[in-house]
């Protein structure tokens, strides 16, 4: 999976577009990269998930954990252009309630 | 982009079949209350995409943790979710849904998705092509094999040679969990083939070369999926041994007919009738 980081000073936003399968493989990557941003006070995350087609649950918890982060420190992760399959596992796993997706 | 695909899943998760399905689609599940449900997704947003009508068939292996549960509340109308009482092994999970499947080619795959489903297609071309058994393969030329230890390469290669000339199988890779059959092919393959462990692919394989099936190995991509729960010694040590079992089953000519009956298959739903299809007259107050 690879993980591209675009970040908007203005607002202090950052977007993660990610390509490829995320799952089990590729978390500690992705915790690295999420983790510094928070680290570096940007706290308004959004992840785009259009190029990705698989997502496991180890992914999935993931981004709950990320989501949690953002959130404590008055921010949000926000998933962004979902893949079809994406977007299905989300609302079969019920997990399209907790995240903000637009 | 275009949301037909997603409103092909949307018909197929709500709407039962009325019609005979085309493909069928055998998920083997033991205790995968982890992997299922985004499985479950993938499969069936990818398939649905194809736009024929299809099933997916769970069969379930005895889980103990809540993996039917799960399979139950996701209410998908062309799931059909086989439960069994007892842990029987892989084989006999795959081998009661591969009976129970109605399509005309009939795919099983890993709970796991560690074989994308992406990689249908390309099966089915070689099915179109005349084959009757088609499996994937993650040694087959332009197979891309994804964080494979090395512990398991070496495994894979000693066992892979030892079927090449004990058995004489041309495939390189047995093992892989995404494998398709002609409804004919899988129906005469699994009514014969009696080993309920891991080594039932190397007995369907061997069946289908003595029955003079046309096998073909395509090459897929594939990723080694954490959470395996198979010890690849153990493995390797049921393997060697039912390599003998298979040699002897076949002496004493338990392959030459049908060890398992073809159990009745699922009713489609009815056509919607004139009356459930014209909204009812509003009753009066
Ligand atoms: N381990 C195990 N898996 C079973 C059994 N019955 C059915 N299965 C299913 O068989 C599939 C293969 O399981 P995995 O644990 O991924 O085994 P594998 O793919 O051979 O092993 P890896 O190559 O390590 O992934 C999964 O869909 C399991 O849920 C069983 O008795 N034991
Ligand atoms: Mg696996």
């Amino acid at each position: 999976m690879q993980i591209e980081h675009l970040h908007d000073a203005p607002s202090n936003s950052s977007t993660l577009m990610l390509n490829g399968r995320f799952d089990a493989h590729e978390t500690d990557a992705f915790r690295a990269t999420f983790d510094g941003l928070n680290d570096d006070g940007i706290h308004h995350i959004t992840v785009g998930l259009g190029d990705v087609e698989f997502l496991d649950s180890t992914a999935l918890a993931e981004l709950v954990r990320g989501m949690k982060r953002c959130r404590e420190n008055g921010g949000d992760l926000v998933l962004s252009s979902l893949s079809d399959p994406v977007r299905v596992i989300l609302e079969l796993t019920r997990l399209d309630a907790a995240f903000t997706i637009n | 982009m275009t949301d037909i695909p997603l409103e092909n899943y949307r018909q197929w998760a709500s709407t039962p079949l009325t019609t005979r399905p085309i493909y069928s689609v055998v998920i083997p599940a033991y205790n995968e209350e982890w992997r299922i449900v985004p499985t479950i997704g993938a499969i069936a947003t990818h398939m649905s995409s194809l736009g024929e009508p299809w099933e997916m068939i769970i069969a379930d292996d005895g889980s103990t943790d809540s993996t039917v549960e799960l399979v139950q509340e996701l209410e998908l109308a062309n799931v059909q979710l086989l439960i069994a009482e007892q842990n029987g092994g892989k084989g006999s999970a795959v081998r009661r849904g591969m009976l129970r499947a109605r399509g005309d080619i009939v795919l099983f795959a890993d709970a796991d998705q560690s074989t994308p489903i992406e990689q249908f297609t390309a099966l089915k071309s070689l099915i179109d092509e005349g084959f009757d058994v088609v499996v994937g393969s993650r040694s087959a030329e332009g197979s891309d094999v994804a964080n494979k230890s090395f512990l398991r390469q070496v495994f894979s290669r000693g066992l892979n040679l030892l079927v090449r000339v004990v058995f004489r199988i041309p495939v390189a890779d047995t093992q892989c969990g995404f494998k398709m059959f002609t409804a004919e092919a899988s129906e005469t393959l699994f009514q014969r083939q009696v080993i309920d462990e891991f080594s039932f692919d190397l007995e369907v394989l061997y069946l289908a070369k003595k029955l003079g099936m046309k096998t073909a190995e395509c090459p897929v991509e594939w990723f080694d999926a954490p959470g395996s729960k198979v010890d690849p010694f153990k493995v390797a040590i049921e393997f060697l041994q039912n390599l003998a079992v298979i040699r002897w089953n076949d002496v004493r000519g338990l392959y030459k007919s049908a060890n398992h009956e073809l159990p009745a298959k699922a009713p489609l739903a009815a056509e919607p009738t004139e009356k459930t299809k014209t909204s009812t007259a509003p009753t009066g107050s």
